[in-house]
């Protein structure tokens, strides 16, 4: 079965600046907006891009990962010819039991798999960005330059961009120049980590790679520097939509409330037709009581809401009491917040309970990441 | 362990007014995120039935967008399923039209389905029945069919037309239509526990008693002579028979203790699933006592309402008491008292409308008003 592109998503990151958040999942299995994970933002994109068989490459906490995209149902990507499948570091034939040691040697070990659908093009993603962007008009673009590499990059300013890997591109989107970080960044055009590759230039660049025993493995540090150094046809593609690494507690925190601020990221399809995917949960309808007051918040199935809730995300089965006070924060599932307690621009992780009269950072200067119970 | 399959019944005379114009009574949209149907469905698969089959009276349109491929009510779909079952023949001929006919037509899903048992349940009586307790009973008792009833206090008002059931001990001696004139009742809930083989020679018995005879009817002529017993059922039951009945009912469920007695988390209950954002409330939103589905946007006022889902409620709208179905909007500014909208409806800036408890108005299918 020949595919012209397969997607493979990079899955296998822990995380670490997300704190209690990816103590036991992934990064890309985090929740975020109510009723998503991470993941399902790639996952609904390459769906809605008519990409039809995915390679989900998972490492640190794989099972629940694994578990959740499942043969990619949910996604719709569970047909005869569609699916997505887990490809988490493993014990392989030739080579025993490794890791991934890096972004592109986690390609490379999955070299077999890709050869089995003969491919044109691949599509290189990451887990754990928020974005919605139609991956068929890129590669529209890469096919019409017939470049080797196409790499989405995203406008910046110029005070950001040393946080990022800075392509720096000719006025007809030519790369000629590839920095990670610079302190002195000469564009703005930040690498987004999307990539389309010419399968059989990708396949020659990562067997060389993996041969160099100093090399990182790393397709920013590595195989876009060497493609470059060998004069292939490098391109940048501008993407403008909305885009989020979510990377730590903070920016996931932003990020939620970057939906209850209309940003351009468009949950409810007032634009375009294009939906995010995601588990479906056996929950009633969210149930707002006699004493609620709800505004400037979203709430999903499940929950039940009998205090005050303000600027706040909802997920699924939380619980509000009566008299409650939640503003400014995103309530991951099943948190209940007891009668009484108030609780001002916080993450509170899954499950946890805010008993009674408790008052969670009320002064509400920064962030509280709230893992246990209060 | 018996092998026990289901089937849902949806043969009726139940229709809700507009609501069942174009769709049947089993795909009428509940509390803003299931159908009808979903309520039985649950049960069946909740009560591990093994195999699902729908007997569908008419308009299977809707009925059949919404089931899909049967995979969200968790039955193994490899073991099991849900089955449709249709008869043509009798689509267009109402008084054939009944559920003796569509099994008789449908025989082949009973017989190849090697079962044991067969437990008939109507989807418009929404209850959280475990089957197997009725099927346990139905066991222990001997009983060629069991009848589940509820003993009910408000049989004036309920279940009118439907069927109440004389007893004695746990015998059923007769099957009487409910005409409303006594309160107390042993109230049939339409829903039986039959033997598969007594239920393949009762088909055929059927057909020599009337062509017009439906399960009821054959039950009703039968309860003399064949060893019919009862099996009383204490849980929740609420009839949904009319316009009216489907209005009050989602409505009650806005009383949480009504609510809970239907929603546990160890009795799900599934529905088809839609991927629809969670709902946004925006800055002047005003909401209590309500139901909410997903993927809404709520900017207005709303009190005591069923809001579907992808329903958009613009700043200023006031909505009491309404049942708003998916995708439809209300324009800033309108009014709305005791009023059902069916899906994709508008209603336009300034609209008024108001209903009463008792007669609610109805917005039908896609209008503008």
């Amino acid at each position: 079965m020949s595919k012209e592109i397969v997607a493979m998503i990079l899955a296998g990151g822990r995380g670490t600046r997300l704190e209690a958040l990816t103590a036991k999942v992934a990064k890309p299995a985090v929740y975020f907006g109510g009723k998503y994970r991470i993941i399902d933002f790639p996952l609904s994109n390459c769906a809605n891009s008519g990409i039809d068989i995915v390679g989900v490459l998972t490492q640190y906490e794989s099972v629940l990962l694994g578990t959740y995209v499942g043969s990619g149902q949910k996604w719709g990507l569970s047909g005869t010819n569609s699916m997505a499948a887990i490809l988490p570091a493993r014990e392989r034939g030739e080579v025993g039991a490794t890791w991934y040691e890096g972004t592109a040697d986690a390609i490379y070990q999955n070299l077999n798999f890709l050869d089995g659908y003969d491919p044109e093009y691949v599509l290189i993603l990451s887990g754990d960005h928020i974005y919605k962007m139609d991956y068929a008009k890129m590669l529209e673009a890469h096919k019409e330059r017939k470049a080797a590499a196409t790499i989405a990059v995203l406008n910046v300013s110029l005070e950001e961009a040393s946080r990022f890997g800075i392509m720096n591109a000719k006025e007809d989107g030519t790369i000629y120049e590839f920095e990670e970080k610079p302190a002195h960044p000469k564009s703005n055009l930040a690498s987004m980590g999307i990539y389309i590759f010419t399968y059989k230039e990708l396949k020659k660049y990562l067997k060389a790679d993996a041969k160099l025993k100093d090399s990182k493995h790393d397709f920013g540090m590595n195989i876009i520097p060497a493609m470059l150094n060998d004069g292939k046809k490098l391109y940048a593609y501008e993407f403008d939509g909305y885009w989020k690494d979510v990377g730590t507690v903070d920016s996931l925190w932003q990020a939620n409330m970057d939906l209850l601020a209309d940003k351009e990221l468009d949950l409810y399809n007032q634009k375009s037709d294009w939906k995010i995917y995601t588990e479906d949960t056996f929950s009633h309808p969210q149930i707002i009581g006699e004493d609620a007051v709800v505004t400037n918040s979203m709430v999903t199935q499940g929950c039940v809401v009998d205090g005050e809730v303000t600027g706040s995300v909802l997920f699924d089965n939380v619980h509000v009491g009566q008299g409650a006070k939640v503003v400014d924060s995103v309530l991951m599932p099943g948190v209940l917040i007891e009668e009484g307690a108030e609780v001002y621009k916080a993450i509170v992780d899954e499950g946890v309970v805010v008993h009674s009269s408790t008052v969670v950072n009320k002064e509400a200067k920064k962030v509280e990441l709230v893992a246990k119970n209060r | 362990m018996a092998k026990v399959i289901g089937l849902v019944n949806l043969h009726s005379d139940i229709t809700y007014k507009g609501l069942t114009e174009r769709r049947p009574v089993a795909s009428v949209s509940f509390l803003g995120r299931y159908g009808i149907v979903d309520f039985v469905l649950s049960n069946m698969s909740n009560s591990q039935l093994d195999s699902v089959g729908i007997l569908i009276q008419e308009k299977p349109r809707s009925l059949f967008k919404h089931l899909k491929s049967g995979q969200s009510w968790n039955f193994n779909t490899k073991s099991g399923g849900i089955s449709l079952l249709y008869n043509e023949q009798y689509a267009n001929n109402p008084k054939y039209n009944h559920d003796i006919n569509n099994l008789v037509e449908n025989i082949a899903f009973i017989k190849e389905s090697k079962a044991d048992y067969v437990v008939i349940a109507p989807a418009h009586i929404i209850t959280t029945m475990d089957y197997m307790d009725a099927v346990e009973a139905h066991e222990k008792s001997g009983a060629e069919v069991t009848m589940v009833y509820k003993k009910i206090n408000d049989a004036d008002t309920a279940f009118i037309g439907g069927s109440y059931l004389r007893l004695k001990g746990k015998q059923v001696t007769e099957i009487k239509t409910n005409k409303g004139n006594r309160k107390e009742r042993a109230i049939s809930l339409e829903t039986y526990v039959i033997n598969t083989k007594v239920l393949l020679k009762l088909l055929e018995y059927a057909k020599k008693l009337s062509s017009f005879f439906d399960l009821k009817d054959t039950l009703a002529y039968l309860c003399d002579e064949r060893n019919i017993c009862a099996y009383e059922y204490k849980g929740f039951a609420r009839c949904i028979d009319s316009f009216e009945s489907y209005f009050n009912t989602s409505l009650e469920f806005l009383n949480l203790d009504i609510a809970t007695q239907v929603f546990k988390s160890s009795w799900p209950i599934y529905t088809t699933t839609n991927d629809t954002p969670p709902t946004k409330y925006g800055k002047e939103a005003h909401v209590k006592k309500s139901f909410v589905a997903n993927g809404a946007l709520v900017e207005g006022s709303v009190e005591g309402s069923v809001i579907g889902r992808e329903v958009r409620i613009g700043k200023g709208a006031s909505i009491k008491n309404c049942i708003i179905f998916t995708g439809s909007v209300i324009a800033p500014g309108a009014v709305l008292e005791n009023v059902v909208v069916d899906k994709h409806a508008k209603v336009e800036r300034k609209t008024e409308l108001r209903g009463t408890k008792e007669e609610p108005l109805f917005v039908r299918e896609g209008d503008v008003v």
